[in-house]
């Protein structure tokens, strides 16, 4: 265990943009809600709870696309840079197994980066909330403090971090094989194998099994992970100005973690995932040079 | 006790090329073994097998261990520096020291810190920041903490200049080496390394052309200047090579009763350089 805690430090040593990218993004959105123009409608209090609520989850929701776009360029670079700097032969000179390496790795860009992103962003609404109702006393910025919402947040950001990890298990293992497989450019060989075999199926076969199985993986997470229940009473509409947002009544009941649980494309995701990881371990046992 | 590292029938290729033919050795505690040969005689290949980075075929014993399969236990009691530039750009000096001190059970971090401070280098110093000098003296204090039985330096002063040289095979004879450890180098510089090896392999083309200790080569090997009205009656003694210098024919001789040769000329004990120049152009004609 605590040969795993010293290869995580050594990835956030290596790859400081993993904390300085959304330190960055926080101190933006604090320097914004300092210095930013802020215009709060006149609204009710049940209006500026749901209006806050939106306010808190958007700033999230930046927080998540740049967090996905980070973690996925780590996962894809953290093998192949090892290579390229021929560092990997003095990694190989210490007492660590390559599965251990491997390991500490895919847990860093499934786990430790989205955990990073979550605490930045929790402290920059945080000091946002607080920012804003000093500047404007009004209704959003007291509201912005409530902690009911806030803790739903806190429980929807930690569900996200592990359910996400689970359904893309095989994207990340099938990045960390080019990438400890790739002699040079693994962003385009990433992209090769799948668009190839897209294309020859299509040629050949005429059919469209591979761009089903890759589209329902990418885009099947939010409807495996989260119940969409409309007319239950799950979502509300309000009115704010002039047109209408639309927000979950509660997150709770969005959150089904027994469904996705029990989903079989939960559990084969998770197998071919295994295969990727148990071959990237193969790879990065033999292959030393670029 | 059985030898430190034990090769039998070690062969590896790559696709058509043979990089090691059926090879055997081996090396026992407290000796430094010189691995030598020219580029691309398999040098590195054989280092890469007994450090467990490469599978091969054959039976190969490192420390009573499998290297390939246990490279990390391997490790515990074995440390390498496969080349000094291999630390990483982004690492900084005291990052280096805690990582190998967090993973390392053998490391000892005040020994680092001694050998360290007989240099200009400080904790906050990133890599990248450093000379190719000023790297190796990181690596090698690194290395040098680590109470290990076997050290393997492949090619290890290669790029650095004469002065960082020097300073890197003192410090290696003076700090580090001592009966119990063993050193296993690997150069084509010949005669960097032959005043401090105990044995030298000689590699060529993925065989071994010569294993022998340094007590040994005096015993076993003559080289003798003939003078052109000797030249017949040495080459009747077949050599198995010989130059021209000088106005005399230096014939390079393998063969236990060497005092026998005394008639022909001046009997000299070949330097290491020498018999390797003498040994892999031999066996090339």
């Amino acid at each position: 265990m605590n040969d795993y805690a010293w290869l995580v430090r050594r990835e956030f040593w290596e790859n400081r943009a993993i904390w300085i990218v959304p330190s960055a993004i926080g101190v933006a959105l604090t320097l914004a809600a300092l210095f930013g123009n802020v215009q709060i409608p006149a609204l009710s209090a049940p209006d500026s709870r749901v209006l806050s609520g939106v306010v808190l989850f958007g700033f999230g929701v930046t927080f998540v696309v740049v967090m996905n776009i980070y973690a996925t360029w780590y996962l894809l670079d953290c093998l192949y840079a090892d290579r390229k700097d021929r560092s990997v032969l003095f990694w190989k000179s210490l007492p660590i197994s390559d599965t251990a390496t491997v390991l500490a790795k895919l847990f860093t860009g499934l786990i430790a980066i989205p955990l990073v992103y979550f605490i930045a962003a929790d402290i920059a609404t945080l000091l946002m909330a607080f920012i804003v109702s000093v500047r404007a006393h009004s209704a959003l910025g007291g509201s912005l403090w409530q902690p009911d919402l806030w803790l739903q947040l806190q429980v929807l950001w930690l569900y996200l971090i592990v359910t996400t990890a689970i359904w893309y298990l095989p994207f990340a293992g099938y990045l960390m094989v080019m990438s400890a497989w790739a002699k040079r450019a693994v962003t385009l060989w990433s992209i090769v194998p799948p668009l190839a075999a897209y294309l020859l199926e299509r040629w050949f076969f005429g059919t469209h099994w591979v761009g089903t199985v890759l589209e329902e993986r990418a885009l099947g997470y939010l409807p495996h992970a989260l119940r969409d229940n409309a007319g239950h009473g799950a979502w509300v509409t309000t009115v704010v100005g002039d047109g209408t947002i639309t927000t979950p009544a509660s997150i709770w009941r969005m959150l089904d973690p027994l469904g996705f649980l029990t989903s079989p494309a939960t559990w084969i995701g998770v197998m071919v995932g295994i295969a990727f990881i148990v071959a990237a371990i193969q790879l990065r046992l033999r292959r030393t040079e670029v | 006790m059985p030898p430190l590292i034990e090769a039998h029938d070690l062969s590896k290729n790559y696709g058509k090329h043979v990089a090691l033919d059926h090879v055997n050795f081996a090396v026992e505690t407290g000796r430094i073994v010189g691995l030598i040969g020219p580029n691309g005689a398999g040098k590195t290949t054989a280092l890469r097998a007994i450090l467990g980075l490469t599978p091969y075929e054959g039976r190969l014993r490192v420390l009573d261990r499998e290297p390939f399969g246990d490279r990390a236990a391997l490790m515990r009691d074995a440390s390498f520096i496969a080349d000094v530039a291999v630390l990483p750009a982004w690492l900084r000096v005291d990052q280096a020291i805690d990582f190998v001190a967090g993973i390392h059970p053998r490391f000892r971090r005040d020994r680092a810190h001694t050998l360290l401070s007989k240099t200009q280098i400080t904790g906050k110093r990133r890599m990248r920041e450093l000379s190719k000098g000023m790297k190796t003296q990181v690596h090698l204090a690194l290395t040098m903490a680590i109470d290990a039985k076997l050290l393997v330096l492949d090619e290890p002063t290669l790029g650095l200049d004469i002065l960082a040289r020097r300073s890197f095979f003192d410090a290696l004879v003076n700090d580090y080496m001592d009966e119990t450890r063993t050193i296993l180098i690997t150069t084509h510089q010949v005669e960097e390394v032959e005043n401090l090896l105990t044995d030298v392999i000689f590699i060529d083309r993925g065989r071994i052309a010569l294993d022998c200790s340094l007590e040994d080569i005096a015993t076993r090997y003559a080289a003798v200047a003939v003078a052109d009205d000797m030249l017949a009656a040495a080459r009747a003694e077949r050599p198995f090579f010989e130059r021209r210098t000088l106005g005399k024919t230096v014939l390079y001789f393998e063969r236990s009763d060497l005092q026998q040769l005394a008639n022909l000329g001046e009997l000299l004990t070949p330097s290491v350089s020498d018999l390797f120049v003498a040994k892999l152009s031999g066996s090339a004609a």
